[in-house]
Parts: C-alpha cells; structure tokens; sequence
C-alpha cells in the first residue's frame, strides 16, 4: 500500500515535471535540453527510474517465484545491505567517473545478484517440501537461463570494453558477472541432482557426494576468480576494499567444502574396509530400521563393531560429522579392528584422546605417566640400569609418577594410539641404553621426539618403553635385594634390623611378599595392554622407604659401602626410628 | 523420492500423528514445508507450569537428523533453561563439539537416533526440573534458587496468560520485582 503511494507521488512528480517543461519550451529538444539541464527535475528522474526498477522487480518476482517465503525475504534483505554498503565501497575506488550511466549499471548489478540469491534458496527449498509442482520446474528453469544469459552478455561487453578502451570500471563488472556465472552454474547443477533425485523411485545415495563435489569445485573457481580480481585491481586501480567481504566468505566456504570431502572420503574409506556388510540373517535378527533415516533396511546396511545396524550411506553422511555410533556413541575409531593403519591422525584427533587416556589411568602409576613430561627430561631422570649407585636417585623418580597422575588427568591427553603391545619379561634381557643426559640426545633423536606424525609417535612411544623396562628393571632389583635381606638377617646390628623390619612391615611390601611382588611387573604388562582396572594393584607398589631399606641393607649385604654411603645409611635408619617412635 | 531429511522428517510426523505422546501436540506449520514446526507444550502435572499451553517452533535444518533442529517458544516464558527470547537450551538440541554452556557430556548431546519426539519429551521434563547450572536465563536460574515463591507466582502467570485468564501481566511482575 505504501509503495503504491509512493510510486504514485513519484508517477505524478514526473508527470509534472515533464508537463512543466513542456509548457515552458513547447518543442521536444528543448524540453529534454531543460530537463537535464535543471537539476531538481532530474532528481525527480531519477527517483522515477528507481521506482521503474522496483516495480520491474516486483513483476519479475512475482513471475519467477510467486510469494516469497519469510526465510528468503530475509536472507534477500540481509544480502542487499552488504551488498548496498560494498556498492558504495566501490563508488569511492572509481570516484572519477561517477556518472548516472555508472550508477545504472551498479544497480543492474544489485538487481541481478538479487535474483540469483533468491533462485539460490530456491533451489534449496527442493529439498524441503513435499509439493514440487511442474510450474516450479519451469520458474527455476526460465529463471537460470535468462540469468545466465545476461551474465554472459554482460562479460562478453566487459571484456570487448576492457580490450578496446582498456582498463575501467567495466573491470569490476567482468569480474562481478564472472562470480555471478558460477553462482548460476552451481544453482544449476544442484537443481538438476534435486530434479534427479526427486524423480527416481529409490533414495539416491550418492547425490550428497556429488553435491560436495560440486561445492568444492564450484568454490575453487570462485577463490581464484576473487584473486585474480584482487591482484588485478591493486595493480591498475589500488586495494579493492569491496571486495573483500565476500572474499574472504567464499575462501571459508571453500576451506570447508574442501575439509568436507575430505572428511567424507575418510567416511567411505573406513566404511569400505573397516565394516561388514550386515547378512539378511541379522538384519532379520535385529529391528529391521535404520535408527537414522526411520527406514527399514534393505540393502547395503553395516554393521558397526558394536553390533548396530544402519544404512551404508546413513552412516557415511554421519560419519562425516563424527566417528561414533549412533546409538551407543561406541568410539568406532579406536575399537579394536585390524586395520588400525587406515585411521588418520586428524580424526583421532578429536575423537580418541579421552577413552584412550583411560588406559593410562587404568593401568596406574606405572612408568607411562611420565608421558606429559618433555622426553628427554624422562630420559635424564632415570637411572641407568645397573644397581643404582645411590638411592636418592629412585627416591627422586617415584614420587613424580604420583603427581603426574594427578596433572595427567586434568591435561590434554596423548594423541596417539598403539595397538597392545606385548611386554617381554626384561630382567635377564640387557635393557637398551637411554639417553643418560640431554647433551647425549643427538640433534636427529631430539628432532623424532617432535611433531605430530606417525614416526614421531613412534619415536616417542619408543622412549616410553626403554623407560618402562628400565624401571621394570630397577624393581626387580629391589626385589632381588630385598630377598637377600631377608634370607640372611644381618647379625650385626640386630636393633637396627628390627627397626627397619618392622618398618617394612607397615609399608606396603613387606619382605615375605616377594613371590606376589616379583609377579607384580608382569600384571603391570598385561594391564597397561589390555586396559583392564587393575587400579587396585598398581605395579610398583615399593614405597620409597622401603627400597631405601632394601637397598641400605643390600649395600651393607655385599660389604662395598664407601664411607659416605655408611653414613647415610646410618641417618637415614636414625631417622626412620625417629619417625617410628614419634606416634607412640 | 525425496530428500531423506524431508522423508524422515514426515515419517517422524506420521508417527507424532499416530501415537502422540501425552501432553505434546507437534506438526509442521505449513505441509509445504516440512523444516518448520509448530509444537503445543503442556505443562507437566505437579509443578508451577501445571496447566499451561506453551507453543514453540521447531526448525530444521537441511542436514537433520545429522544436525540438531532449533527450537524457541513463542510465548513469554521464564524459565533458568530458556533464554529471554524463548530459545530453548539443552544439551538434546546440541551438536556434539558446540557446548555453549560448558558443562554437558557428549553423551547426553544430539545424536541422530534423538527426535522430536525425544526433544518435546526432555523440554517437558525441563520445565518441570529446571537445571539451575546452565543459567541460559540468569534471572531465573537465580530466583529458582532463592526465591521459589516468587518464582512460582510468574510460572503462574505465564500459564494463566497462555490460557487467555490473565492474572497480572507479565510485565508487571517483572517490574514490580525489579522495583523491590
């Protein structure tokens, strides 16, 4: 109603105006020469000429789309004010020549792209109604065509006005045409795979994927156009301001399409190899839908590792998103299958860190807690193998396990995943040498323990594992030493051996335990592989105390004490029957 | 044959049609258009929304059931879970990745195997137990908190409203509360 008004005033402005001019010059040159020579009447003018497009706007609307639906009214109406700001960004680059015949084409260029936002949702309603009518088929079909049409001719003149006259703002509307055209070619290859779709009995399964593909090329060219436009304009004219808004939406829309194909191919790959097609027989068995789409399952059903049963392409399209079972959200990428080697680093990323650390935490404070530390520093703090010359230096590596268990589970967790690892019994073989220091780390090892890929995992995990036979080692010799003591008491200080008895007593291994406790480095193996809770029975169980006892009392066993280990022996049980007493 | 969301999307409607579950009434506003739904809301027996209607619209988007549907009530509404403009906040109706309260597991989030169904069903519940953790609504989460009665009587008053009896307006409620 409102728009009628106006258009009428303008109607009537106009008609004044030229009724004015005529009446005052009587002959049509002259007129025409007042008019444009008076500047209020062309303002009047021109206001008319925009009413003209609005109302041949309205026309060409209500022909191609009938009734505009509220989402497409406003996606249209959030599109323009962009659109309307960059217009006007650009005027400031080609201020020079501003002229009336400049801001006809820049309208007509609004006017257009208009259009070919609203053929855009269109085309996408397809896939939302029910009700596809053959006067949609020939709406869309008239409406590509024309557009594509126009923009066609609209390059061909850009480009034969940039060869003859050179370089001009003509430029800007080759280009803006040029991104319109594949704007069109896009709509139309997503309508035909709709129409496709729409008039086959069958689902059609692979269209998703020929719609990434499409988005994926279709962005392609849109990225190199928007940069040879960028490149070209700061080299004749200066930085296209305008022109960056929508360049840098369209490079987003192409890094995702391109991570979605990717993530898609990934999705096909592990649905090829990872999973078995489900037999008629289980698929009898089970209820027979596909908890995604609602549908009963025919053909071309898998099965996850967790025993559910979905549509091939169902899954493919979920497991773009997420690699878990629908159902029972069964981290399907760190389930044990075989082919472990076809899981790619990027999706595990996401997905199996918290389970997997769980095996970490489930195994207890066994050496593999020392991962959040930098490797080489683990590599210093262990003791080389052998008996350890002092005992300060197990005294020092154990209590870090503990607070490591604690930090571990708050931070990030590994990122890496290897399949259970045999554990050999390592205590008569020769274990590998680690690194004593950091200045013994060659620049190539330190540079295996970095970064992300599979070989620095490997070279990481590697350390891991020396580590743990080394400490595997150093228990059992604490064993080795504790069974001596307790074969043969030592006669010489009979007070002292009471004491530090007794106090292996209330530690939690004593003496007489040690067929348990030699078995315990073993369980410690099976636990760390199979993931089982084995909390209740954590591998190294000694306490520092006691392998002080234990190794003060070997020392003094084997009579090799230096003076200076004598005398720490003798603070060290001083103090421990200090603490003893202290409670009573 | 068309899109498999629309075509799940209309067996969902089948089924909401053919064995409603009590108290929720949900169906596409338009049938030329699946990916809008209008829902009808009963308040749960037993707590301060007893009785009301509370409408709210469902949208879909292209890609469900791979992505969560949106949903926002289009009455006024004062609830810890639902923000002022009636958006309503639940971990069904969030994707696994987005947390916007920080605070939920991934397995209470939106999975395909969910439906609307479900997510009428949870809303029905969150109305009658408001999570006063993920205050999407802070002045709610804090008056259901501390101040219950007068959290009640607003309940009340929305419920009187959506019936058309209106008790005192809304608005007022809230003025006077921000006046004390």
């Amino acid at each position: 109603m409102r728009f009628l008004g106006i258009s009428f005033v303008s109607f009537l402005l106009t008609s004044i105006v030229v009724a004015n001019a005529y009446y005052q010059k009587k002959q049509f040159y002259p007129s025409v020469v007042y008019i444009t020579k008076s500047n209020p009447s062309m303002a009047v003018l021109y206001i008319q000429a925009f009413i003209g497009v609005w109302i041949l706007g309205k026309l060409m609307r209500k022909i191609f789309f009938g009734q505009l639906r509220t989402t497409e009214f406003e996606h249209l109406m959030e599109r323009s004010w962009y659109a309307i700001t960059e217009t006007c960004l650009a005027f400031t680059v080609f201020r020079d020549d501003f002229t009336p015949k400049f801001v006809a084409l820049f309208t007509l260029l609004l006017f257009l792209k208009s259009f070919h936002w609203l053929a855009e949702d269109r085309v996408d309603y397809m896939e939302r109604s029910p009700v596809i009518s053959w006067l949609f088929h020939v709406r869309i079909l008239s409406l590509l065509l024309l557009l594509g049409a126009l923009d066609l001719h609209f390059i061909l003149h850009a480009y034969q006005s940039t060869v003859t006259k050179g370089a001009s703002v003509q430029l800007v509307f080759g280009f803006e045409y040029a991104v319109l055209i594949t704007v069109v070619i896009n709509i139309g290859i997503k309508y035909a795979l709709h129409s496709v779709d729409l008039n086959s009995e069958t689902p059609w399964d692979n269209k998703a994927v020929f719609l990434l593909y499409t988005e994926l090329v279709m962005g392609l060219i849109k990225v190199i156009l928007y940069v040879a436009f960028v490149v070209i304009m700061v080299r004749i004219y200066t930085l296209p301001l305008f022109a960056f808004r929508p360049m840098y939406y369209t490079i987003r829309n192409f890094k995702k399409a391109f991570s979605d194909v990717i993530l898609s191919r990934r999705a096909i790959h592990n649905m090829n190899t990872l999973y078995p097609d489900a037999t008629p027989e289980e698929l009898q068995a089970a209820d027979n839908v596909c908890i995604i789409c609602r549908e009963e399952m025919v053909t071309a059903s898998k099965k996850l590792p967790c025993n559910h049963i979905f549509h091939t392409s169902c899954l493919r399209s979920w497991f773009q998103r997420q690699q878990t079972c629908p159902t029972c959200r069964l981290n399907i990428l760190r389930t044990p299958t075989p082919p472990t080697n076809n899981n790619i680093p990027g999706a595990q990323a996401n997905q199996v860190p918290n389970a997997f650390f769980n095996v970490f935490a489930a195994a207890g404070p066994n050496p593999f807690q020392f991962q959040n530390q930098p490797n080489a520093e683990v590599g210093a703090n262990v003791a080389p193998p052998g008996p350890p010359p002092t005992t300060s230096g197990s005294a020092a590596t154990a209590p870090p396990a503990g607070e490591n268990l604690g930090n571990g589970a708050g931070q990030a967790p590994p990122q890496f995943m290897f399949p259970p690892f045999p554990f050999p019994m390592p205590f008569m073989v020769p274990p590998p040498p680690p690194p004593a220091n950091l200045a013994a780390l060659s620049e190539e090892e330190l540079r295996q323990l970095e970064g992300n890929e599979r070989h620095n995992v490997e070279a990481r995990i590697q350390c891991l594992r020396n580590i743990q036979v080394l400490l595997d080692a150093a228990v059992q010799m604490m064993q080795q030493y504790s069974v001596a003591t307790a074969q043969q008491q030592p006669p010489q200080r009979p007070p002292e051996a009471n004491s530090t008895n007794s106090e292996a007593a209330n530690g939690s291994t004593p003496p007489t335990n040690h067929p348990t406790s030699s078995q315990q480095p073993g369980t410690s193996a099976s636990s760390s592989g199979d993931a089982g809770d084995s909390k209740k029975e954590p591998p190294i169980e000694i306490t520092s105390a006691t392998i002080v006892n234990g190794v003060s009392e070997s020392l003094d066993e084997n009579s090799t004490v230096t003076a200076e280990e004598e005398l720490r022996r003798r603070r060290l049980q001083r103090f421990l029957q200090n603490e003893q007493q202290q409670p009573n | 044959m068309a899109g498999s969301a629309l075509r799940r999307l209309m067996a969902e409607y089948k089924q909401l049609t053919l064995n409603p579950p009590e108290g929720i009434i949900a169906g596409p506003t338009n049938e030329e258009n699946f990916f809008e739904w209008e829902a009808l809301i009963t308040g749960p027996e037993g707590t301060c929304f007893e009785g009301g209607v509370f409408p709210a619209k469902l949208t879909f988007p292209p890609d469900y059931p791979l992505s969560p549907p949106k949903m926002q009530f289009t009455c006024d509404i004062f609830h810890p879970n639902i923000y002022s403009d009636g958006r309503v906040c639940i971990s069904i109706l969030h994707a696994p990745g987005d947390d916007p309260m920080g605070y939920e597991s991934s397995a209470e989030r939106w999975s395909p195997v969910q439906s609307v169904e479900k997510i009428l069903l949870s809303v029905v519940s969150m109305l009658a137990e408001p999570n006063d953790e993920s205050g999407a609504n802070v002045d709610a989460a804090k008056m259901w908190r501390e101040d219950r009665s007068e959290f009640n009587k607003i309940a009340e008053t929305l419920v009187r409203r959506t019936l058309g009896i209106p008790l005192r307006p809304y608005r007022a409620v809230m003025a006077n509360r921000d006046q004390s």
